[in-house]
């Protein structure tokens, strides 16, 4: 009997790996909105 | 440590996930993109000795301004030089070297600072620092575009997104650490210099750590390429040290050199030409909000463009940046004419978007023409036109500017004409972008020599093409 592998384009992601992109978009993402948060606080002035 | 860099060492195993990899990119583009925010530290700078006020021995700006323009030199020149090194070395060994370089430039230019020794901070920020910018804006663009062959625009742009977000992040960031480090005796910039090439050298290096390589032809589950190839979207390779030779390699050049000398120059006057326009109706501070908008959009146009480019395709949307752009351009003297400052702004902020836009789908723009096996080294070559660009649209902005006012035109117009060689920059742009064909079939690699590069870089499945 043999035994079919799955060919290298048709492995998914394992569950688990969901959460860690999860923790590495938010570690990217915290100080990237930190940023536009205090931009668009300066930009406030152009609407004053 | 050699062995952890490798290549072979990077090749993702079962169940990679392939969304890992862009965070891994941001973490290394977030923190070289701080390079656009270092005019925070001129001020502070000119005044290391004086603490409040310039004094005699203190830097002068025209002296720190090099500072900025080596770094920039350089981030093109080694893009251009390392490239085919990074091709070869893989992401990971690229972005560790890309992370000592900008992390010790910092350190170098800390002590620099502290000893008031100029060149030690034109050789730590400015040239050491530079190849660290190089390096690390190239180090992601070959490995994403291999994870998302099926949306190349989207995932550079995700990428190149954050070198224009750096800058968001590095401003407050730096103000806030001089704040702190600041004291009677001292304007607090080494101390800041140390810290953030600490925090850019930590998040570069995780950043290196989660690069990972798909194994060769690797494609997404359930997605295969299009049955009917496009006519510019080719599957096979052009070698990098033969890309430059083509007529498209140069047409690419153009196009890029077009879109961001037109952009660059926006960018460069955005603060003084509003208030100059529109003299007493936009205040100083409100000219501020409106740079740090034209930031924003440059920023979101990166994503959006990019994303954009994978449905409508690449020619398509440089024809809409330099179609659009042209009209944009043309608007603006008579957004002035009128009185409209939301007419200028909205034009401007549509303009920074395809600014950012131009650069984001470049590199899916290069992968579509020649491949992707070269596309990271093909890459750093055109973006010598960033260089090239960043003397060009800056130097139009602010010639034509002082001739028009030698010559007796008032200061609110004195941008009319600027725009019109803006439109004119974009009409070249225009028919650069119309004549890219595909590659002459002379130009691309056989199957044999994709082979045999492919064993040099230690591709398993090398001899599988």
């Amino acid at each position: 009997m043999t035994q079919t592998q799955p060919t290298q384009d048709e492995e998914q992601p394992r569950p688990g790996r969901w959460g860690l992109v999860a923790v590495t978009w938010t570690l990217v993402g915290i100080p990237l909105l930190w940023g536009v948060y205090n931009t668009l606080r300066k930009a406030l002035a152009l609407f004053e | 440590m050699a062995g952890l860099l490798s290549r072979e060492r990077i090749i993702a195993g079962s169940g990679f996930n392939r969304w890992l990899v862009p965070p891994a990119a941001l973490a290394i583009h977030l923190s070289i993109g701080q390079v656009y925010a270092f005019s925070v530290f001129k001020i502070p700078l000119s005044r290391a000795i004086g603490i409040t006020q310039s004094t005699a021995g203190d830097w002068k700006f025209t002296q720190l301004q090099w500072i900025f323009t080596l770094a920039i030199v350089w981030l093109g020149l080694s893009a251009a030089i390392a490239g085919r090194w990074l091709e070869r070395a893989g992401p990971r060994k690229g972005g560790v070297v890309a992370a000592c370089c900008w992390g010790g430039g910092f350190v170098i230019s800390a002590l620099g600072v502290r000893l008031h020794q100029l060149w030690l901070i034109y050789v730590g920020y400015g040239f050491i620092g530079g190849w660290g910018l190089g390096l690390g804006y190239i180090s992601p663009v070959s490995t994403l575009i291999k994870w998302f062959p099926d949306r190349r625009g989207m995932a550079t742009g995700m990428a190149i997104m954050g070198f224009g977000g750096g800058a968001l992040i590095a401003a407050p960031l730096s103000d806030a650490l001089m704040k702190h480090f600041a004291t009677a005796t001292s304007v607090g910039v080494s101390e800041t210099f140390l810290t953030m090439g600490i925090i850019y050298f930590v998040a570069m290096m995780c950043g290196a750590f989660g690069y990972r390589l798909p194994p060769t032809d690797w494609k997404p589950a359930g997605w295969s390429p299009p049955a009917q190839q496009r006519v510019l979207v080719t599957t096979k390779h052009v070698h990098v040290d033969r890309a430059w030779r083509t007529p498209q390699f140069w047409l690419i050049w153009i196009v890029l050199c077009m879109n961001v000398s037109a952009g660059i120059g926006i960018l460069e006057q955005a603060s003084p030409m509003i208030q100059e326009i529109f003299k007493g109706a936009v205040t100083a501070s409100a000219a501020a909000g409106f740079v740090g908008l034209l930031s924003l959009f440059n920023i979101g146009g990166r994503i959006f463009w990019a994303s954009l480019s994978d449905l409508i395709r690449r020619k398509p949307t440089y024809f809409i940046f330099f179609t659009l752009g042209a009209v944009l351009y043309a608007s603006i003297p008579f957004a002035g004419k009128i009185g409209s400052v939301p007419l200028f702004v909205a034009c401007c902020l549509v303009i920074l978007t395809m600014y950012g836009g131009g650069f984001a789908t470049i590199p899916a723009y290069i992968a579509d023409i020649f491949g992707t096996q070269f596309v990271g080294a093909i890459h750093g070559r055109i973006l010598t036109a960033w260089s090239a660009a960043g003397v060009l649209g800056p130097f139009l902005v602010n010639y034509i500017r002082e001739y028009q006012i030698d010559h007796g035109v008032p200061k609110a117009d004195a941008y009319n004409l600027t725009m019109y060689v803006m439109v004119g920059l974009l009409v070249v742009g225009f028919f650069a972008n119309l004549a890219i064909r595909p590659v002459a079939e002379e130009h691309y690699m056989t199957d044999a020599q994709l082979a045999t590069e492919r064993r040099l870089i230690h591709e398993p499945n090398a001899g599988k093409t």
